[in-house]
């Protein structure tokens, strides 16, 4: 009979092989990172534009993203989006405050073609006023759904808090969508789209010559000179609840301007973050999910920007747990800074996030992910090993030190809405 | 090509075992062949109910989470209307870990008061986070029952209604426990890289000694035949009217499901499908529209939903819409178009091929359907499929009398 009390033994991970893609320079400002040891016929390559929302108007920016392959003067919507179908490609548009990335995906053999067709969608885009007037009936609708969820009016609230002050806090009106030039929608395209490529990320075994065509293709495009971030948030602090009439849920964000990754705190903070609310077994969802069932989630997580970052505290509770949520939240964080953890609980979160990271590091794609999330902030992978290295010392002491330091009740945005 | 080996243990436990040297890590995937079609009408919604418990804590480990965390792992499930899946992350050195808790579980739960009456409360939590507390939430809960009139899948994963999770208690618990989470009714694949010569007598030193159970007979009323066109309208403060045309079709194994998944990705995938540009971009009776099947095991459904431009009405877009069903229904799709499709179902399974999760769930899921080796199979098959194919599957599905309508309308109040 096998002993089932007893957990066998756990190897702890002791290093992690990062391994960095190679880099070309396209110009001084520009580079291509590509990965060419993949083990399967798949492709993906990146493209990395300054055209985020902190560059116009957030209506202009967004749509200027989304109408991107709406068509040239040679080809129509319908076409391109053909031509891209006809190579069993896909693509994806994802924008934020910093910057529009464009991915494409398919089998190594026609990644390229894929490229040329939508790097040359892109350049030479017309924005025809049909596609624009598509496509603001589309996002106005989209709009008008995401006003009836409590999580989505929440979101925009704490980015008023969090973005205090700044450019970054502007918000999307009903009414901006009827107040649109097209020439501001072309004005920012030239600006930050046919001047605006930052970075290109290739992973797939595809041929030498692909990338020197992509390069070639590319130049044109890219910016001279490196691109410079606000840094100067300071979050509005208190508390800030709107009622929602007929909501069964509130939702529940909770944060504070903080750092990225540049920041000597930040691997610290992040270890904390973890123990706090970044697992299965954290303190907040222990306490508000495991013990008092307010709720189906709870999370934190640290959100970086170019120049600065943000912690967060994110859930939806029933109605009527808000308050009693609210103050187990604050509980959890003033417990933080009041008690020093157990070892054993530390020893938990450090095996865990070993575990993470050696799961983030699995394969070709996830390896040029990593890099490229340090990367932006001009670091390498050595950033990864110091990680790795901090996690294996740090002691409950130095957690609770930094929780002192960064999780003040007093000095957190939180918002709610429901 | 996914390379697996299948064996069974003698409690009637279905083994996988597909080695990939590449990876740091092992998936250990539980797949329990029970879902949300094998509850009692009045009782819905357990099935999932059950997946929380089962983090909970077992017979010997009342934390499941902390020991696999300890070792650096992670875990998550998924019920559906025909299954319930379990899998554990985990770097490969600490593979038995995760077979530890697994079995232990499989062997008996902890069944405590407390456990049950949390997950009550954060399953409510969810039906109110997903179903009720958004606009257009609680769409299926109303489309089941109108499309589906015998078959259990009229009801949700989540459940019929709230009172039947308030109302679940312990003696349901340990019944279901005992008919369905049983080796006989499982299927284990561990996928990553393990250590090839030890792992046969690992996999049965923790699950060798649980007993085997009875693999349960699944008696579900048939769906009848539907003969005439089913509607229904809601009222609901949403912003604009939208539609959800929902038509019977085939099963899983069916030869329905793979020309269904071309037909509905040629009707409603993207940009460039048939009804986005006939009816979001030329007629402008739509600000959206999309096509699906649901995949399910018994007969499922093609559904076409989408939400009305302002100023159209629900009359207009039923013509228009069965218009280009009739086009369809006399000529086909072309060619290229047919092409296409197939070639982005190629790419997008070489794709889902590189995540080992992927890669366990499937193998797992096909040995349910009959065979794992599926995964390697069904790439053939969507190659196989001509324009005659989607002609006689859209004459013989996408037809007014095999389709329940379901209109959520802005409520004027």
């Amino acid at each position: 009979m096998i002993d089932r009390n007893t957990a066998p033994p756990i190897q702890k991970i002791q290093s992690i092989e990062f391994i960095c893609p190679q880099t070309i320079e396209i110009n001084a400002a520009v580079k291509l990172l590509w990965t060419k040891n993949v083990p399967n016929e798949t492709s993906r390559i990146d493209l990395y534009y300054n055209a985020g929302l902190r560059n116009g108007r957030n209506i202009i920016a967004s749509l200027c993203s989304s109408l991107l392959l709406s068509g040239t003067k040679d080809k129509s919507t319908t076409e391109i989006h053909k031509q891209i179908d006809q190579l069993g490609a896909f693509f994806d548009i994802g924008l934020s405050h910093e910057g529009v990335m464009i991915s494409i995906f398919a089998l190594k053999e026609n990644i390229f073609e894929a490229f040329c067709i939508i790097n040359e969608a892109i350049q030479c885009a017309v924005f025809p006023d049909k596609e624009i007037s598509e496509k603001i009936r589309v996002k106005k609708e989209k709009h008008k759904i995401n006003f009836g969820k409590v999580s989505f009016l929440a979101q925009r609230k704490f980015q008023e808090k969090i973005f205090y002050n700044s450019p970054y806090s502007e918000l999307t009106n009903l009414e901006d969508f009827d107040n649109i030039s097209k020439n501001e929608i072309i004005e920012f395209h030239e600006n930050f789209f046919q001047k605006g490529l930052f970075k290109v990320a290739v992973v797939g075994n595809i041929k030498e010559s692909e990338i020197d065509s992509i390069i070639s293709k590319c130049k044109d495009s890219c910016i001279d000179k490196p691109l410079e971030y606000y840094t100067a948030f300071g979050n509005f602090s208190g508390v800030f609840h709107e009622e929602k009439q007929s909501a069964v849920q509130s939702a529940i964000r909770i944060g504070k301007i903080l750092f990225n990754k540049t920041h000597s705190d930040f691997i610290d903070f992040s270890i904390l973050n973890t123990v706090l609310g970044d697992y299965f077994g954290s303190r907040l969802m222990k306490n508000i999910r495991e013990d008092k069932g307010y709720t189906y989630g709870i999370g934190s997580a640290i959100a970086e920007t170019g120049g600065s970052g943000y912690f967060i505290i994110g859930s939806e509770v029933g109605i009527q747990h808000r308050e009693p949520a609210l103050k187990e939240i604050q509980n959890e964080l003033e417990k933080l800074c009041s008690k020093e953890m157990s070892h054993k609980e530390l020893e938990l979160v450090k095996n865990y996030l070993l575990g993470q990271m050696l799961k983030a590091a699995d394969g070709p794609y996830a390896m040029m992910d990593l890099f490229l999330s340090v990367d932006t902030y001009a670091l390498n992978m050595d950033y990864y090993n110091e990680f790795i290295e901090r996690i294996h010392q740090i002691d409950p002491k130095e957690i609770m030190s930094i929780s002192q330091k960064y999780l003040k009740w007093d000095t957190m945005s939180v918002v709610s809405v429901g | 090509m996914v390379s697996f080996e299948r064996y069974k243990l003698k409690n009637g436990l279905t083994v996988l075992l597909h080695h990939d040297k590449t990876t740091p890590m092992v998936v250990v995937n539980t797949l329990y062949d029970v879902g949300a079609r094998d509850e009692n009408e009045n009782k819905t919604g357990f099935a999932h109910l059950f997946e929380h418990l089962m983090f909970g804590g077992s017979a010997n480990i009342s934390d499941f989470d902390k020991e696999l965390q300890k070792a650096g792992g992670e875990s998550n499930a998924f019920t559906s209307n025909d299954i319930t899946n379990y899998y554990d992350i985990i770097p490969a050195q600490n593979i038995e870990t995760a077979l530890w808790l697994e079995s232990d579980r499989m062997f008996s739960l902890a069944f405590t008061d407390k456990s049950l009456e949390v997950q009550r409360n954060v399953v409510i939590e969810e039906f109110k986070q997903r179903y009720l507390n958004q606009p257009y939430g609680d769409v299926w809960l109303e489309l089941r029952p109108l499309a589906y009139e015998k078959h259990p899948y009229k009801w949700a994963t989540i459940g019929k209604d709230i009172a039947h999770i308030e109302n679940a208690n312990m003696e349901d618990v340990k019944s279901f426990f005992k008919k369905y989470y049983c080796p006989a009714n499982a299927i284990l694949c561990i996928a990553g890289n393990y250590d090839e010569s030890g792992i046969k007598s690992i996999i049965e030193k923790y699950y060798g000694s649980i007993p085997g159970g009875l693999r349960p007979s699944r008696l579900n009323p048939a769906e009848p035949k539907q003969n005439s066109f089913k509607t229904k309208v809601i009222y609901r403060d949403v912003p604009s009217n939208a539609f959800y045309y929902g038509f019977k079709m085939g099963t899983r194994k069916s030869s329905d499901y793979y020309i269904g998944d071309i037909m509905s990705d040629a009707l409603g995938k993207d940009n460039s499908s048939i009804l986005n540009i006939a009816l979001k971009k030329e007629l402008e009776f739509v600000t959206e529209i999309n096509a699906f099947i649901t995949g399910s095991l018994d007969d499922g459904l093609f559904i076409i939903s989408g939400k009305l431009a302002d100023g159209v009405d629900f009359d207009d877009l039923d013509k228009a819409l069965w218009g280009q069903l009739e086009e369809i229904k006399r000529i086909g799709i072309d060619n290229d178009k047919l092409e296409s499709l197939k070639n982005k179902i190629n790419t997008a399974k070489a794709f889902q091929e590189q995540g080992l999760l992927n890669r366990s769930i499937n193998l797992s899921f096909f040995e349910l359907l009959g065979d794992a080796n599926g995964v390697n199979e069904e790439g053939f098959i969507y190659q196989k499929i001509s324009c005659n194919d989607l002609i006689l599957f859209a004459s013989d599905v996408l037809i007014r009398n095999n389709c329940s309508l379901l209109k959520v309308a802005i409520n004027d109040r």
